[in-house]
């Protein structure tokens, strides 16, 4: 019965290999969508059974191990192709299947037309799977491959659109960026090999604690390394510079890859292996502080911008820094919790911006659009939702997650944290609702040869469900103060106990008082209340755009992050590369060795070439004399 | 002393020499009067005529081919009538077999044409081009090699 | 007697069912008397079904026709490869515009079916006479299927240039037996190792000339040199599906022997010291790797050049021989099924190509990476995989050879290895020549783009699929060679 859940993977495959063979001979825009998109649907209700299933099980039996073949078996290294379904991996597998198949239906209508409609849905199939496998590998190596999958299909999906140069520069840099992450995760591995013998997670999360110490050099440097591996797919400092780039690919790839599942991917990696950091505190406190500075910077970046793609693009990367708080605050549960309501509503808001982006004829910056909320109001009011949930308004889903977060970070972190993350939460609601404001309300500042029109129906009705996961998304997770059953954190528990054992040992977790949680509560939603109005009162009367000065100049582009980041790494790369490696070390040395092998190759082939006369007779005779030349060598010599 | 691979050594050695001695011990005996009819080719005594060196007709070896691939199974039946009492209706059953086979090939043989001697329909050849019709042309290349 | 002919008859069903096979075909050419698929698909039912008997004699362990034939795990495996060869062969022909010039109709079907037939025995057989006899019935079938285009001067030369060499070759290798014969006085491998073993070597002059002679014969059927001299003139004037099929049945079939004489008859430590056979492989396996890939090099036809890096390939796979133990077999077989399917996917891609352009010279071939981007990408996989480059089923082959040379700790294995590495370098050179002029050359004048049909890109994707998807999961070819290669019982 376990082994079909194989299906979850087979599926998407079908998918891609079927649309990348025949897609193009295929005529159907229709087909294509709708089988692409079927092919990620049977997968979620496949995992929605084994859902049910799971809660069928005792807690503590809620792990199936499915051991399909042995993929590399060279001495004692032994890789398996085995798979692990938990409730941790499975709370992924929905989430990636469902909004990916929410995302995959919306693509039917906004790819509507394009000419590589049928490639467009092969990467997505194939971006699917390699998630899936991913989040439901047992090993390192194959999450290293559903790694690498994740990230090739970033690539090819950012520099979809190829014809204009940006999308490939910004796909390459995307590429590039993340294989510095990439190359910490390597070194983990192959640490992780050498001193535990097994790539399996289980077996060395589980030798950790018997042969380990809290803090022990070994651990933090693999945790280190792992996690130098989660900031550049989750576009952490320093590695965050890609994610805003990206956004050069089609609008729906925004959605699933770099707001929904892959940059999410970094969170997965360390939630899955928690036991590792709670063993290495050091590790999650840089964590921590690498979140809170990355949220903090993003989120005053996204409030200068004025593409409407790259202010989503800065809000997903603060997001993330909220989940990286989570992680260092040990609250594993809280960070899935967060990416799970995150998923909803930064899905919901990139549709919806697609959809405005759709109807606007490509034009992305709002300062050249306004007033389109009587003109599609669909996009209007699920677009708002999703802005609300986002800004921690209750009971939308982003006010659970978040507020939860912040209220941890207090108990375990101390005020300061819990101050900034404040700041972090008020600048959230202004810069989304300087987007709505500025996008949805006000005069219409847009070209008069633009006519918006609501979008079409397969458009619509995603964005219809995902506006309604964003209302309802945050009642799997409710607080203590609610009484009411938290199923989320139940459900993970059992993923977690261990981790949580072993943080009993290492610190006293402060127990939450009643009272002081529901002042915070109200307190942030007071903060996101304000920050709302004010931001309404000050973009809805504007009509001109002043070039900005000093400190927001500095804000407005991004506080010249790619610059110093030319100046101080690239350029002397390109320099050194260029100057000594190439114009030296290349040209001199290696062409001139190669240059002169393949010279030796051919010249000594030249030689040989001549004993080939083409008469048969000289073959013989040169036979017949090796031979003897041959026997007369062994005999006498 | 010598192992029985020397003895053959030692053999072929003296076969050798002999040889040569002949050789060499003839051409100080024998006269020696060439003329043009003791130089000639030998031909159970008649006149030579035409060239040594002539090409037969392929038929010849295709036909020589056959039989004697049929003729040499032959020699199978021989063991096997020697054998065939003790063996019983194995031994039966396997001669058959084989000469199915054979058979099999004859027919083969026969459908492909290959034991006709005269080909029904005669290949006239045919010009390639009309003589005197126009100048040949130099520049043409033949494609062939 | 009878009990012993009837017991040797149904451990011998595979065999029987080709012989069966190739009869019917040639009765339902007889019958059709024109082009069809018939006899070919009677063909193919006939190999599923002796597939079928072959897989059923996995883990026996016997010897029929008193001690003429062996029924064990190695000769399955070569079985099964030639199967498989056959199978794609008889499709090759089927899809080959080059084939259908030809004046016979479906002779090559039974003449194929021979091969395969005279290939099965070679890889079980046990006994001297019955190793020239399977020999020599793959060499006139393979020297009849070289001249297959009557009308073609090259493929006549080809075929008379074959013959006459091959004649002068198992020549050579059947008075090497009588050496052996008049030294042992046995035919049978298994009594020859038994006899050297039991009684003290003397007369190694004799041996080692014996010795030799008969690598002379296995060596021209795995081209390797100094016996290769045919290999190119043969495989450029061959139609191209017989090309393939010499390279990898004809030569497997070679290996299957060679190994088997050498690894059964002479592995001994004293019969190595005293015959001296394994200075030989490596003389021979250098030479090999050498003159292949250094020639290879110049040439401007593709099948040419796949002539020599056939030549080059067996240098490698004698280099698995030469280390004589079963690390080395191990690799031996690994590199001969990851051959198969790189070697068979090159040919058929030159097939492919063939059949639009009409010619195998590479100059003609510029930009046709990007008029047929499918042709392209194949060819890639191919001689990627050829050439030994990881995440292709070639790189597991030469990973285990090199391997198997380095662990044997021996510091002149280790310079083996080393001189086979510095060969793969150079073998990358014109490998990715040929990748150059699909890729990198632009064409003179534009040209317009090709596509293929269903068929063709299907029998491709047989081929580069396997290339692909065992270079990435190679356990099941471990677990094939690991059972394959027990009956020696090496260390």
């Amino acid at each position: 019965m376990d082994k079909f859940f194989i299906f979850v993977l087979i599926f998407p495959l079908l998918g891609f290999i079927i649309n990348l063979l025949f897609g193009k001979r295929i005529k159907s825009e229709k087909f294509i969508g709708i089988f692409s998109s079927a092919v990620v649907l049977i997968p979620f209700l496949i995992a929605v059974y084994f859902l049910i299933y799971l809660f069928s099980l005792e807690p503590q039996s809620r792990f199936i191990t499915l051991n399909l073949l042995s993929w590399i078996a060279a001495g004692f290294f032994n890789i398996q192709f085995s798979f692990l379904i938990d409730p941790l991996s499975l709370c992924m597998v929905l989430v990636v299947t469902g909004v990916g198949f929410l995302i995959h239906w919306y693509s039917i209508g906004y790819m509507h037309n394009d000419s590589m409609f049928s490639r467009f849905f092969a990467y997505m199939n194939l971006f699917i799977l390699s998630m899936l496998i991913l989040v439901l590998a047992d090993n390192f190596l194959l999450l290293f491959l559903g790694w690498e999958g994740v990230g090739l299909c970033s690539y090819l999906l950012i520099g979809f659109w190829y014809e204009k140069k940006f999308t490939g520069d910004a796909a390459k840099k995307a590429f590039i960026v993340n294989r510095i992450g990439d190359f910490g995760f390597m070194i983990a591995m192959f640490l992780i090999f050498l001193n535990f013998g097994t790539l399996n997670i289980s077996q060395f999360l589980a030798a950790i604690p018997v042969s380990f110490e809290f803090n022990s050099g070994l651990l933090v440097a693999v945790s280190l390394l792992l996690f130098l591996g989660a900031t550049g797919k989750s576009a952490q400092i320093p590695l965050f510079v890609w994610l805003p780039d990206a956004m050069a690919g089609p609008t729906p790839v925004s959605a699933l890859i770099h707001a929904a599942t892959m940059v999410t991917a970094g969170v997965y990696l360390i939630a899955r292996c928690s036991l590792l950091y709670v063993y290495s505190p050091i590790t999650t406190n840089i964590v921590l502080i690498i979140g809170i500075f990355t949220a903090l910077i993003a989120a005053v970046i996204a409030a200068k911008q004025n593409d409407i793609k790259k202010i989503l693009a800065y809000s997903t990367i603060s997001q993330l820094g909220f989940m990286f708080v989570a992680l260092g605050t040990f609250t594993y549960w809280l960070a899935i919790f967060h990416l799970i309501t995150h998923a909803f509503f930064k899905a919901l808001l990139f549709l919806g911006s697609g959809s405005v982006i759709h109807a606007m004829s490509d034009e992305q910056d709002i300062r050249n659009m306004g007033a389109l909320k009587d003109k599609m109001k669909i996009t209007y009011y699920t677009f708002l939702i999703g802005a609300l949930a986002i800004s921690g308004i209750p009971p939308l889903a982003g006010f659970w997650s978040k507020d939860e977060i912040l209220f941890k970070t207090f108990l375990n972190s101390g005020l300061i944290f819990y101050i900034v993350l404040l700041g972090i939460a008020f600048l959230t609601a202004f810069y989304m609702f300087r987007l709505v404001t500025l996008t949805f309300y006000g005069e219409p500042r847009y070209a008069a040869n633009i006519h918006p029109h609501e979008s079409p129906k397969s458009m619509t009705i995603p964005l219809l469900i995902l506006c309604g996961l964003s209302v309802i998304g945050g009642f799997i997770g409710l607080p203590h103060i609610t009484h009411l059953p938290n199923f989320l954190e139940r459900f993970l528990s059992v993923v977690f106990d261990k981790t949580e054992t072993a943080l009993m040992m290492y610190s006293q977790v402060n127990k939450p008082e009643v009272s002081l949680e529901i002042i915070l509560l109200i307190l942030s939603v007071v903060v996101a209340l304000i920050s709302i109005t004010y931001s309404y009162k000050k973009f809805s009367a504007v009509k001109k755009f002043k070039a900005s000065r000093g400190f927001a100049k500095i804000v407005e582009n991004k506080f010249y992050v790619d610059e110093i980041y030319d100046r101080i790494i690239v350029n002397p790369l390109y320099f050194i590369s260029d100057k000594l490696l190439w114009k030296i070390f290349d040209i001199k040395i290696i062409d001139g060795f190669i240059n002169g092998l393949a010279d030796f190759i051919k010249k000594s082939g030249e030689d040989w070439r001549r004993i080939q006369s083409g008469i048969v007779q000289d073959y013989a005779l040169i036979t017949v004399s090796g031979i003897i030349i041959i026997i007369i060598y062994l005999i006498f010599f | 002393m010598l192992s029985e691979f020397g003895q053959i050594f030692v053999f072929m050695i003296i076969a050798v020499i002999l040889i040569a001695f002949i050789y060499v011990v003839v051409r100080f005996i024998a006269p020696h009067k060439p003329s043009r009819q003791k130089s000639d080719v030998y031909e159970c005594g008649e006149e030579t005529e035409g060239e040594t060196w002539i090409r037969f007709n392929i038929r010849f070896y295709v036909i020589a081919l056959i039989f004697i691939i049929f003729d040499v199974e032959i020699i199978f039946l021989f063991p096997w009538a020697v054998v065939f009492r003790e063996i019983g209706f194995i031994a039966y059953a396997e001669m058959a077999i084989f000469l199915l086979i054979l058979i099999v090939g004859l027919i083969y043989a026969i459908a492909k044409g290959d034991v006709q001697w005269d080909k029904p329909e005669p290949v006239i050849p045919k010009l390639e081009r009309q003589l005197f019709s126009a100048k040949p042309d130099i520049n043409k290349k033949d494609n062939q090699y | 007697m009878q009990n012993l002919i009837l017991y040797s008859l149904s451990n011998f069903i595979p065999e029987t069912i080709l012989v069966v096979t190739i009869i019917v075909c040639i009765i339902a050419d007889l019958i059709i008397r024109k082009k069809s698929f018939a006899v070919t698909f009677v063909a193919i039912v006939g190999l599923v079904l002796s597939f079928v008997f072959v897989v059923k004699q996995w883990g026996l362990s016997m010897s029929i026709f008193s001690g003429m034939l062996a029924i064990d795990n190695y000769a399955v495996f070569f079985k099964l490869l030639f199967i498989i060869s056959t199978l794609f062969i008889l499709l090759f022909v089927e899809t080959s515009k080059e084939m259908k010039t030809a004046s016979h109709k479906n002779e090559h079907v039974y003449l194929i079916l021979s091969l395969t037939t005279g290939a099965y025995l070679m890889a079980s057989s046990v006994n001297l006479i019955m190793m020239y006899i399977s020999l020599e019935m793959v060499s006139l079938t393979s020297y009849i299927l070289a001249g297959y285009l009557k009308k073609d001067k090259r493929s006549t030369e080809a075929a008379i240039k074959y013959i006459i060499y091959g004649a002068a070759s198992s020549g050579i290798m059947l008075y090497g037996m009588t050496l052996i014969y008049g030294y042992t006085a046995t035919m049978n491998i298994n009594e020859i190792f038994l006899y050297l073993s039991k009684n003290p070597i003397t007369d190694t002059p004799v041996l080692l000339a014996s010795v030799i002679m008969i690598s002379a014969g296995f060596g021209y059927k795995i081209s390797s040199v100094p016996f290769h001299f045919w290999t190119p003139d043969v495989y450029e004037g061959a139609p191209i599906p017989i090309t393939a099929f010499l390279a990898v049945t004809s030569s497997a079939a070679g290996f299957s022997v060679l190994v088997r004489f050498f690894l059964v008859g002479f592995a001994n430590t004293e019969i190595i010291t005293a015959v001296k056979w394994q200075e030989v492989i490596i003389v021979f396996s250098i030479a090999s790797m050498i003159i292949g890939n250094f020639v290879a090099v110049w040439q401007t036809s593709l099948k040419r050049l796949l002539a020599y890096s056939s030549i080059a390939q067996s240098g490698y796979i004698l280099l698995g021989l030469a280390v004589v133990n079963s690390a080395g077999l191990f690799a031996v077989i690994l590199y001969l099924s990851a051959y198969l399917f790189m070697n068979l996917g090159a040919f058929y891609v030159t097939i492919l190509i063939h059949n639009k352009l009409g010619t195998d010279n590479m100059d003609e071939m510029d930009g046709l990476g990007y008029r047929s981007p499918f042709i392209g990408v194949t060819m890639a996989v191919f001689m990627f995989s050829l050439a030994g480059i990881p995440a292709t089923v070639g790189f597991i082959g030469k990973f285990y050879i090199f391997s198997a040379l380095i662990n044997t700790n021996s510091p002149n294995l280790t310079w083996l290895a080393v001189v086979g590495l510095l060969n793969s370098v150079v073998s990358l050179f014109f490998y990715v020549k040929v990748l150059k002029h699909m890729f990198l050359n632009k064409p003179e004048k534009p040209l317009p783009e090709l596509d293929y049909g269903y068929a063709n890109i299907l029998i491709t994707l047989l081929l580069a699929v396997p290339t692909i998807l065992f270079g990435l999961y190679f356990t099941p070819l471990l677990r094939l060679a690991e059972n394959s290669i027990k009956i020696f019982g090496l260390n």
